[in-house]
């Protein structure tokens, strides 16, 4: 009974470690798609004029996945599946903090609406303040990822010294 | 073809209520009743259909404008920018919407266009055989007479022009045609309302679409719509000097007004129409009014 909950408090401490860590991580190559995304939108927009949705939907499937789903979030309101608000634009997204939701619900919010010179612009203000968050996360990432797991094996030492 | 672009709740009224098949335009203006065309005749649009009383009719808001008009760009109004600026906007469906708002102009050129206030939604038809009465008339020992389409806005000169490519192909008369559709209309989206020997040049001008069409597709009839420029006409002009038979539609609403138009005198002085196919509203779009040979003798009716 014991060893039993010995490994069940055991392994809350890891998971709440891992899960700190994902987070981070989850930030960290959300803001990195959200580059790309930008960067690609820049370039089809101004070589062939490509629309928004076929620039999305020919996203690799690396950075779709890494996009957690913003995508087709978005896609669903350009199909009238859905209306463009928070709540459908980040349903499933937990990682974010407000201040980040609202740069990206403008960013969104502002896509396709302009002629080509003041899309662009709009592109390339966000593209670098999604760099800026990008290395921010990068940073965060760096330094509270390891730590996390870290202090999870940590607690769980602790946990079987305290119980032993 | 409307429902991409609509609101829901006034694409369910037209589907409910209103016959699309009869409907010709549909007109919008912030805060005024939207007005349809249908034959030809105006009428308001009502919560319950079709209405003859203003008070009745349904509003449309600025927001609702604006929003027709971002679906209409499939929500990138930067990849339609080149056709706003000239005042309209075409889906992929071949819905043609005219624009109204203030334009915006940097440096002597048309930047975009701004601040949208009223909308005309085309919807384009495929009226089958609506060419047949003049079909006879424009080929000779299967030769097809150098043709223009003359008619007032909205009096079916893309509906034929439709039609008669559609009818050539019908009869396997197995011309090379190539179609500049510099609004990307006459063929509604589909190369099949075009039938099996048309090739497509959009969104180009004219003297581009016919220099590009004539080196690249070899054509033996080139159709194009709506003729108005100097420029047009010295494509054209071009275009039958290489051995390409020509068939074009022009504005006008009458021959004697036609040949008052300016640009067009050396192509009639040179008779290099043959044909003259005039069109009216008489009894709803499409009524052909009369043909005529090159002396302006009338053929037919």
């Amino acid at each position: 009974m014991k060893i039993l909950l010995i490994a069940m408090l055991c392994g809350i401490a890891l998971f709440i470690g891992y899960k700190i860590s994902k987070k981070y991580k989850n930030r960290y190559i959300f803001f990195q798609s959200m580059v790309m995304l930008c960067q690609k939108f820049d370039v089809e927009m101004n070589y062939s004029k490509e629309r928004i949705k076929n620039i999305i939907i020919n996203l690799d499937e690396k950075h779709k996945k890494n996009l957690f789903g913003i995508d087709a979030n978005y896609i669903s309101f350009l199909n009238q599946e859905s209306p463009l608000n928070e709540d459908s634009l980040f349903k499933n997204i937990q990682f974010l903090k407000q201040d980040e939701k609202n740069v990206l619900f403008m960013f969104f919010k502002s896509l396709g609406r302009s002629d080509l010179d003041s899309q662009s612009k709009e592109i390339k203000n966000n593209l670098s303040r999604f760099e800026g968050y990008c290395k921010d996360t990068e940073a965060e990432h760096k330094k509270y990822s390891a730590l996390s797991i870290k202090l999870g094996i940590v607690a769980s030492l602790f946990i079987i010294i305290l119980f032993i | 073809m409307l429902k991409k672009i609509l609101p829901n709740d006034l694409y369910d009224l037209l589907k409910t209520k209103v016959n699309f098949n009869c409907i010709n335009e549909i007109r919008m203006r912030v805060n005024k009743p939207v007005v349809l065309a249908i034959g030809g005749q105006h009428i308001f649009l009502g919560e319950n259909g079709v209405t003859a009383n203003v008070k009745d009719a349904i509003r449309v808001s600025k927001i609702a404008i604006e929003d027709i008009i971002f679906r209409a760009s499939e929500c990138s109004i930067y990849s339609v920018n080149d056709q706003i600026r000239k005042g309209f906007i075409v889906t992929d469906s071949g819905v043609r919407i005219g624009l109204g708002g203030d334009l915006i102009e940097e440096k002597g050129t048309i930047k975009t266009m701004t601040n949208f206030t009223s909308l005309n939604i085309r919807i384009p038809h495929q009226v089958k055989n609506c060419s047949l009465p003049a079909f006879d008339y424009l080929i000779t020992n299967e030769k097809i007479h150098n043709t223009l389409i003359i008619s007032p806005p909205g009096a079916g000169k893309t509906t034929f022009l439709r039609d008669f490519i559609w009818q050539l192909s019908e009869r396997n008369f197995a011309y090379n045609i190539l179609v500049l559709d510099e609004r990307g209309e006459l063929d509604m989206g589909s190369q099949d309302v075009l039938g099996n020997f048309a090739d497509k040049i959009a969104f180009a001008s004219k003297k581009v679409g016919f220099e590009n069409g004539i080196r690249s597709l070899s054509p033996n009839l080139i159709v194009t719509d709506e003729l108005g420029t100097r420029e047009d006409v010295d494509a054209v002009q071009s275009a039958i000097n290489s051995g390409v038979s020509i068939l074009a539609s022009v504005h006008s609403d009458s021959i004697e007004s036609f040949c008052q138009k300016e640009n067009f005198d050396t192509l009639l002085k040179q008779r290099v129409f043959q044909r003259f196919v005039l069109l009216s509203m008489r009894n709803g779009p499409g009524t052909i009014e009369g043909i005529y040979n090159e002396n302006f003798s009338r053929l037919r009716l």
